[in-house]
């Protein structure tokens, strides 16, 4: 679809006929057991979001990373060669949490307990008396965990053998998109996380519709509601295997808004056009990595959030804007500090309702609930998370027929 | 915030410089936050008249030479930014807002400018 030769909104019928119609079993955003079958069939398996290159700038730094789904801290870590590895946070001795720190630069983890100390790549390199124990060195290196990178973006893998490589998992339309979005050139970003009492698919899919935001943002949103497309929906969607993809509307109406904020937004355009960030084939592309993280094109706002799953009911979210060198005028300061307070004012405003659509959800007396075409891709997230847990239980019943 | 001399042009934001001249995000937005409507409604008045002279004065020179006046002239009109937000946009509902942006805390920032 083509917004400018047909520039009345109209819904996308047909890129999402595909999805079918049947209402959505409420369970899925409530349940304590569905929650289980979605951390061991999704979770525990797939590629998840931690973090960015950015964060380790040099050999020996390293971050740790709390999945509070798998009860694991994990260390990422840029080695002497530049090969970033992930380990668990634990002694191979007596699994003494090593890290404490968030993040550093070290030349080895030596726990604090016995002072067993270990290389950047894991292996263990010493430790007091280790001719008292029973094993070799080389069978207590610390326990890895599968990482890659695309596009800039750190993504874990928790499965001790993963289905799929990172970039087939994305697939190739993915890796050649975030591999070109200003995202993966960033060398700084702000951040700010919250946790929020609402199901990981709930939060989430605020983000995933628009009918929403003239009712929720009805000021910060307004130079996205116009005659020709007075919600302010996108322009079309994607489904790229179990992730999808938005294309925003290519009009806004910046007369809508003050004078003041139309400059302080402009400035961070014109910092974008002097990096060569437009245009770019990403620029009005919004990217939903299946389960948990998105990522905005945007040329002025390199916007990404991962939403954590912390219980059926709770979820804890990392947003990031990032920047690409450091800002070289005062100009562009303010265009950042602008940019990074407007993301986090406008979603202030979905807090609310999200929280009220989990206390709506708890009691249970709602079986079901529904989503209209324009929420089709919250109904894409339910039916590939719901194919994986099918997927999963199949496993687990042919499992259980192999041990008879 | 020890009062620094501001560049020719903007003393009269010399008032507002112990309150809104922080140096971090995450004290910006605390100000915001914390302080009252007609603090707000009182530093945005003198303060919108001067964005664009100050923005212009400060990008005519290299952001790691600014001094120290320099330097709290950019975190006032940071400031400005913040306050732009509740004063323009949110208005009466500021209050309500404030209270959900206490849920999501600033963990990092890549303009904190001392």
């Amino acid at each position: 679809m083509n917004a400018e030769a047909n520039a009345v909104f109209r819904p996308p019928v047909d890129q999402t006929a595909w999805l079918g119609t049947d209402l959505i079993p409420a369970k899925a955003y409530y349940d304590p057991d569905h929650f289980e079958l979605e951390r061991k069939a999704i979770f525990m398996r797939s590629w998840i979001q931690i973090g960015h290159v950015c964060e380790l700038p040099g050999p020996g730094s390293f971050i740790r990373r709390e999945l509070e789904f798998a009860e694991a801290s994990i260390l990422i870590v840029r080695g002497k060669n530049d090969v970033i590895r992930a380990f668990h946070n634990a002694c191979t001795h007596r699994a003494t949490q090593l890290v404490s720190e968030e993040q550093g630069s070290t030349n080895a983890f030596i726990c604090p307990y016995h002072m067993w100390n270990f290389g950047l790549d894991g292996q263990l390199r010493s430790a007091p008396e280790f001719e008292n124990f029973f094993s070799s060195k080389k069978d207590c290196a610390l326990k890895q965990v599968a990482v890659d990178i695309c596009g800039g973006l750190i993504f874990l893998n928790l499965d001790p053998s993963p289905a799929q490589p990172l970039r087939e998992f994305l697939g190739e339309h993915l890796v050649d998109r975030l591999e070109m979005a200003p995202c993966a050139k960033a060398t700084a970003f702000s951040e700010y996380v919250y946790e929020i009492d609402a199901n990981w698919k709930l939060d989430y899919d605020n983000f995933q519709e628009s009918t929403h935001l003239r009712f929720i943002h009805p000021r910060t949103g307004a130079p996205s509601f116009i005659a020709e497309n007075p919600f302010g929906h996108p322009e079309s969607y994607g489904f790229h295997g179990p992730h999808r993809t938005q294309t925003f509307w290519p009009k806004v109406d910046m007369g809508t808004t003050s004078p003041m904020q139309r400059t302080l937004l402009e400035a961070g355009l014109k910092f974008a056009m002097e990096k060569g960030l437009i245009p770019n084939p990403t620029n009005r592309e919004y990217y939903a990595l299946f389960p948990n993280f998105f990522l905005l094109g945007s040329p002025s706002q390199h916007f990404s959030h991962t939403v954590y799953p912390l219980t059926a009911r709770r979820s804890r979210g990392v947003v990031r804007l990032y920047w690409i060198g450091e800002a070289q005028s005062a100009s562009e300061m303010l265009a950042r500090e602008y940019a990074f307070l407007v993301a986090r004012d406008i979603h202030s405003e979905d807090v609310g309702v999200i929280r009220a659509g989990q206390r709506g959800l708890n009691s249970g007396a709602l079986e079901h609930i529904q989503f209209q075409l324009m929420e089709s891709l919250c109904r894409h997230l339910y039916l590939v998370s719901n194919d994986l847990i099918e997927k999963y239980k199949d496993e687990q019943a042919a499992e259980r027929e192999r041990a008879q | 915030m020890t009062l620094q001399s501001l560049p020719s042009g903007f003393e009269t934001l010399a008032p507002f410089v112990e309150t809104w001249a922080a140096t971090t995000t995450v004290a910006r937005a605390r100000r915001r936050t914390d302080s009252t409507p007609t603090e707000r409604q009182a530093f945005f008045e003198a303060a919108a008249p001067l964005l664009e002279p100050a923005m212009a004065y400060l990008d005519a020179r290299r952001l790691a030479d600014l001094d120290a006046g320099e330097r709290q002239l950019l975190n006032l009109m940071m400031s400005l930014s913040h306050v732009q937000m509740a004063v323009e946009i949110h208005r009466e509902m500021e209050p309500q807002h404030a209270a959900f942006r206490e849920a999501m805390a600033i963990t990092r920032s890549a303009t904190d400018f001392g």
